[in-house]
């Protein structure tokens, strides 16, 4: 492990990061390897981030700084990164609703917290909910929405769940802009989050996942 | 005339008033609250939006583009549910639709006709962009941005030089280019979307006069609209992305240009209030609230820069009403710092009890019901909410009922209703 990766990325060195990660691969550090300092790297970041030392301008260059490490370890990269994860999670943004910065930011620390994020992006119907449930059998479905629009869509998506015999086997939260107890109620899902730690939370306690 | 309130019940206090008299009631009660007076009672405002489209039984769309049918259901509204002033739809899509604006989108264009309204963020300046904006912000925005932005203005990239207009009669030997196609096809959708504008406008003067006879006056964000020179800086050109890793890798270009976007906006805001007459400037938040940057980060790159802007307004004879987007209350206590009596605050989420407790001595309260309860809640719980929020937040005036949001896409009527009644029960205090 290379602690200087680490923390150059974690402390927002992004161009050192990316520098370093370069050498690192020359000196012939195995492609594994500096993903791994990576992934070490971005749990600082949510870490950091979940005790508000950190907001959303950390999260995205940090985003920034693995996307450029990224492009550099993948061409090295033979098999695929195996690494377990806690659990599946397929999330979206509700049909009729573009908004995606809370969607990226929840996606972001469910990734670094161990989970496989399936992020179906935004204006999402339900159908594809239900087609990606079906696929990969995720322990919790995430529905975002910042309109007042978007209750109504968290509501149907959450029928069609039910109706395509579905909900059963998954939980649901909900979050976003104006997302509260009423509109939880008025969806039916089995809960929501003011925050991505909230959603983190949650779906530590749906997967058996022990909760810091 | 009637005044329209013997049709609903449960209004007898202004029951058999001219509207006449309702106007300069409603007026002095607003009028009070903003300047931290006790008004008779809390007044109301309804930000209906598109609500009306599904109370009034026609599509989004229909709403937007019918100004028959706008102004028609916008006067059944107000007299209906008798708020102290109403605000119908905000922003109307003549003038974008007519430039191909790729940052909007409205109901029936992309969208479904009953779609929302919904702005659609770009990073349309990149970083490379900061040295030619802060040189001339006026000439790269024009030859620049514009073509970016709005797929018919694709056509300005062709332009010379701005600057070199001031080569007076020497210039008009560069005149010819200007009967490129693309560059006359970009002129034309210009006059065309400044018609279609000034068709909005003629609407919103004659609809405001209409709602006036009717006993509503104008609600206080009518004036002009200028943003946070961080959220100008955000929303319409760096995106919140790009924005936001210019606070870390760019820091001291985004302070210039926060600078320069500040100095702008204010002179067009003072002209266009002086031009006007109105007497406000609404500034709506987006990238301040809590969650999006540290507070160390807000008092380099956010709040000097609004509180600046705020104050510049105040000498101008402004009033400046934010729109407290998302949750403020870890920072509460800069907004107590402004000057007293100046200004209007609108609160989405902020707990609005701790708005009272720590702002409400220094600016006008506006908000309280979430927009949720009215969509999902029920009477009692609209009641409630309504009892607690008059009794607590209005206590010694100072406060506006509004909704947390200016949409009310989704309320139901009958919770409208609940709520409006349930604001003149509990409102006098």
């Amino acid at each position: 492990m290379s602690e200087e990766l680490v923390d150059a990325i974690a402390d927002m060195r992004d161009e050192e990061a990316v520098e370093l990660a370069g050498r690192l691969l020359e000196q012939g550090t195995p492609p594994l390897e500096v993903l791994e300092d990576c992934r070490k790297a971005m749990a600082i970041v949510g870490q950091r981030f979940e005790a508000e030392e950190y907001f959303i301008p950390e999260l995205i260059l940090a985003g920034e700084t693995l996307r450029a490490i990224s492009e550099i370890v993948k061409p090295r990269l033979s098999g695929t990164d195996g690494a377990a994860k806690n659990g599946k999670i397929v999330l979206g943004t509700v049909a009729g609703d573009i908004h995606d910065i809370g969607k990226d930011i929840v996606s972001f620390m469910l990734d670094v917290n161990g989970f496989e994020v399936f992020d179906l992006g935004v204006d999402v119907p339900p159908e594809t909910f239900v087609a990606k449930v079906r696929e990969v059998h995720p322990e919790v479905v995430a529905l975002s929405g910042f309109l007042t629009l978007s209750f109504d869509a968290m509501r149907d998506t959450v029928d069609a769940l039910e109706e395509a015999g579905l909900r059963g086997g998954v939980k649901i939260m909900i979050g976003g802009g104006t997302v509260d107890e009423n509109v939880r109620a008025y969806a039916r899902a089995d809960a929501y989050g003011d925050t991505a730690a909230d959603a983190v939370k949650l779906a530590k306690s749906w997967t058996g996942v022990k909760v810091r | 005339m009637t005044s329209g309130i013997a049709a609903t019940p449960g209004l007898a206090t202004d029951a058999g008033k001219s509207p006449e008299r309702l106007l300069a009631e409603r007026t002095a009660r607003l009028e009070d609250a903003f300047a931290l007076r006790k008004p008779d009672r809390v007044p109301i405002i309804m930000p209906a939006s598109y609500f009306l489209a599904g109370w009034g039984g026609v599509s989004n769309q229909r709403l937007a583009e019918d100004d028959d049918i706008r102004q028609r259901i916008l006067e059944d509204a107000a007299l209906h549910f008798q708020p102290d002033s109403i605000i119908g739809v905000f922003n109307d899509p003549r003038a974008p639709l007519a430039l191909g604006d790729r940052m909007t989108k409205f109901p029936g264009h992309g969208q479904s006709e009953n779609g929302p309204f919904q702005f659609v963020e770009h990073e349309f300046m990149t970083p490379e962009d900061y040295g030619p904006f802060l040189k001339d912000p006026a000439d790269w925005s024009i030859r620049v941005y514009l073509p970016r932005a709005f797929a018919k203005l694709e056509g300005l990239a062709a332009l010379p030089p701005l600057g070199m207009a001031a080569f007076g009669t020497y210039n008009l030997m560069n005149l010819g280019g200007f009967r490129k196609p693309a560059i006359a096809d970009a002129l034309r959708a210009l006059l065309a979307a400044a018609e279609g504008q000034a068709a909005a406008d003629a609407w919103n003067a004659a609809s405001a006069e209409r709602l006036a006879e009717l006993g509503f006056p104008q609600p206080p964000l009518v004036g002009s609209l200028i943003e946070a020179p961080f959220d100008f800086m955000s929303d319409t050109l760096r995106g919140m992305r790009g924005v936001m890793t210019d606070m870390l890798r760019r820091p001291e270009l985004l302070l210039e240009a926060e600078q320069r976007v500040l100095d702008i906006q204010l002179e067009h805001a003072i002209a266009f209030n002086r031009a006007t007459g109105l007497r406000s400037a609404f500034i709506p938040l987006h990238r301040g609230s809590d969650g999006f940057m540290s507070i160390a980060q807000f008092e380099r790159f956010y709040w000097p820069q609004l509180r600046e802007m705020q104050l510049r307004l105040i000498d101008a004879g402004i009033t400046p009403v934010c729109f407290y987007e998302g949750v403020w209350n870890k920072r509460l206590d800069y907004i107590a710092d402004l000057p007293r009596g100046k200004t209007i605050g609108w609160f989405q989420r902020s707990d609005i009890f701790a708005v009272k407790e720590v702002a409400g001595k220094t600016l006008c309260i506006m908000g309280g019901m979430p927009n949720t309860l009215l969509q999902a809640g029920t009477p009692e719980e609209v009641r409630d909410r309504t009892r607690e929020v008059c009794q607590r937040v209005g206590a010694g005036g100072g406060f506006v009922m509004a909704t947390g949001i200016g949409e009310m896409e989704g309320c139901r009527p009958d919770l409208v209703e609940t709520w409006v009644q349930a604001t003149r029960e509990f409102g006098a205090v």
